[in-house]
């Protein structure tokens, strides 16, 4: 019995095969979703998605979302997703670095709101791909 | 008298050089050469309908390659911009697994929610004194009256708010409209971003990060968003769809409140018919799927749903910057098909004149040999 993990963005399908397993971040913390997990219905938070294909496992950035589990089947939906082997650790670094320059110039709550969300996302990137190696 | 007036011919053959060829064909007349005449008849009429001033020759022959090369480049535009538009129709339809599913969620979710009443800060009404309105256009000209529609649209709303006494800020999206409202300083503007050859989620993404502070902050009070629908390739429609605040059902509003349910969403498909390129809509009712009722929900209903709404503005920006190229491409065709069809008639007319005059000069040059041998003899 295996999960057919579908990681969906406006954009195109990112992910659409079998997996073993895949941990999901929320929230409301860490979710592991195994074979015949029961039906939940999360958001999804920016963070990292890990899959699991016979004891490898992949890392992939997602962009905050929504993530359905049911019946064998897990549909994510997300603004972007990156699987790491595609985002380039130093061109990721740079984007870091410039969205915290970004938060420390910041003035106002909208400036504050966009510099926020455009640092965990640069985090979530990075992360990504440290998490491999 | 025939050597009178040959010697007329050869006397005035100085000022022929100087002038136009015009003194040249009059002088042909009183000879009577009949080769000559009824070009010369036809010629006034030919003048009169290609309506252009002729020079020399030479200019003539410049004129008609410049001609050349400004079709090979209108056609060639207009084969790129067909091309184009088959990939963003392809970029349409990767996007639309991405809002049927989003759609099924978003009813199903509301189903179980009937009961409470939800409170998402995305969706909150409050009371307008602010409008913000998402200018779409396009990056580069030559593309016919599509720019130029939507700017018009653009202000054209701005007056309806002022008049009705609202504050309003615009964001500006593609370089056209960026330079508009460069050189409108009186327009407030929130944000130039400049567009790009393929929209894709994370340009959608920034404007829609840029709409949700400006909402979320409360610095504006409702979202517009002015973009081209594609209709056909002959035809665009600039429309004005609020963007927010969202009504938690996903329904699609107009400004003036005719509301669309998401679940029927269009869309359009660049096929062929006898030949020639059309586009058809579908409008597909996506089906919404029972939801196994033991599912559980991670988190609060109200979380999930503030996790859900983003998403939908998300794919919804997408959605119109992508309708926006495609119209800004058919838009193209069509200008690049007209004006590669008229510099065809353009280049017929000039060659047209020219072979003329070249003929001319070739038969005065024959008068000037028959007559100077005859001289001589």
């Amino acid at each position: 019995m295996t999960l057919n993990l579908c990681v969906l963005t406006p954009n195109r399908i990112v992910w659409d095969s079998e997996v073993k397993e895949i941990i999901l971040s929320t929230n409301s913390g860490q979710i592991g979703v195994l074979p015949n997990h029961a039906p939940i219905a999360t958001a999804v938070d920016i963070g990292i998605l890990r899959i699991r294909l016979n004891d490898q496992w992949l890392t992939m950035a997602l962009m905050g979302g929504f993530a359905r589990v049911g019946n064998n089947e897990i549909t994510v939906l997300v603004n972007d997703a990156e699987k790491s082997s595609d985002i380039d650790p130093q061109e990721a670094q740079q984007t870091l670095e410039i969205a915290e320059a970004a938060l420390r110039k910041a003035e106002g709550k909208r400036q504050t709101i966009e510099a926020n969300l455009a640092l965990r996302r640069a985090r979530t990137r990075v992360e990504a791909i440290n998490a491999i190696s | 008298m025939s050597c009178s007036s040959l010697t007329m011919l050869v006397s005035s053959k100085p000022s022929l050089d100087s002038s136009s060829p015009l003194s040249f064909r009059s002088f042909i007349t009183p000879v009577q050469i009949p080769t000559s005449n009824p070009s010369v008849s036809s010629h006034p009429t030919s003048k009169s309908s290609s309506s252009s001033i002729h020079c020399s020759l030479r200019d003539l022959r410049t004129r008609i390659d410049s001609v050349k090369n400004t079709q090979k480049i209108t056609e060639a535009m207009k084969l790129v911009a067909a091309a184009k538009v088959r990939r963003a129709q392809e970029a349409v339809v990767n996007a639309r697994p991405f809002s049927e599913t989003l759609v099924e969620v978003l009813y199903s979710i509301n189903e179980q929610l009937q009961v409470e009443d939800v409170d998402v800060p995305l969706t909150n009404v409050r009371p307008v004194k602010k409008v913000a309105l998402v200018v779409v256009t396009g990056d580069r000209g030559l593309c016919g009256g599509y720019n130029n529609f939507i700017l018009k649209k653009a202000e054209a709303r701005i007056r309806e708010l002022k008049t009705l006494g609202l504050d309003y800020v615009v964001i500006s999206v593609g370089k056209k409209g960026n330079s508009y409202f460069l050189r409108r300083p009186y327009i407030p503007v929130d944000k130039f971003v400049d567009g790009s050859n393929l929209p894709t989620a994370k340009e959608a993404q920034a404007i829609a990060d840029d709409v949700f502070s400006l909402f979320v902050s409360e610095e504006v009070d409702k979202v517009e968003l002015l973009y081209t629908k594609f209709v056909s390739l002959v035809k665009s429609n600039p429309v004005i769809h609020t963007l927010l605040p969202l009504s938690p059902k996903g329904e699609i509003c107009d400004i003036n409140g005719v509301c669309v349910d998401a679940a029927e969403d269009e869309f359009f498909r660049l096929t062929t018919k006898e030949g020639k390129l059309t586009v058809e809509r579908e409008a597909i009712r996506s089906e919404t799927i029972d939801f196994s009722p033991i599912l559980q929900f991670e988190q609060d209903p109200v979380q999930i749903l503030d996790a859900l709404l983003p998403l939908y503005l998300n794919s919804q920006i997408l959605r119109a910057l992508q309708e926006s190229l495609a119209s800004e491409l058919a838009a193209r065709m069509t200008a690049m098909g007209n004006a590669t069809d008229n510099a065809s008639e353009l280049k017929k007319n000039l060659s047209r004149v020219y072979n003329r005059q070249r003929q001319a000069k070739i038969t005065g040059e024959i008068l000037e040999i028959v007559a100077g041998a005859d001289a001589l003899v």
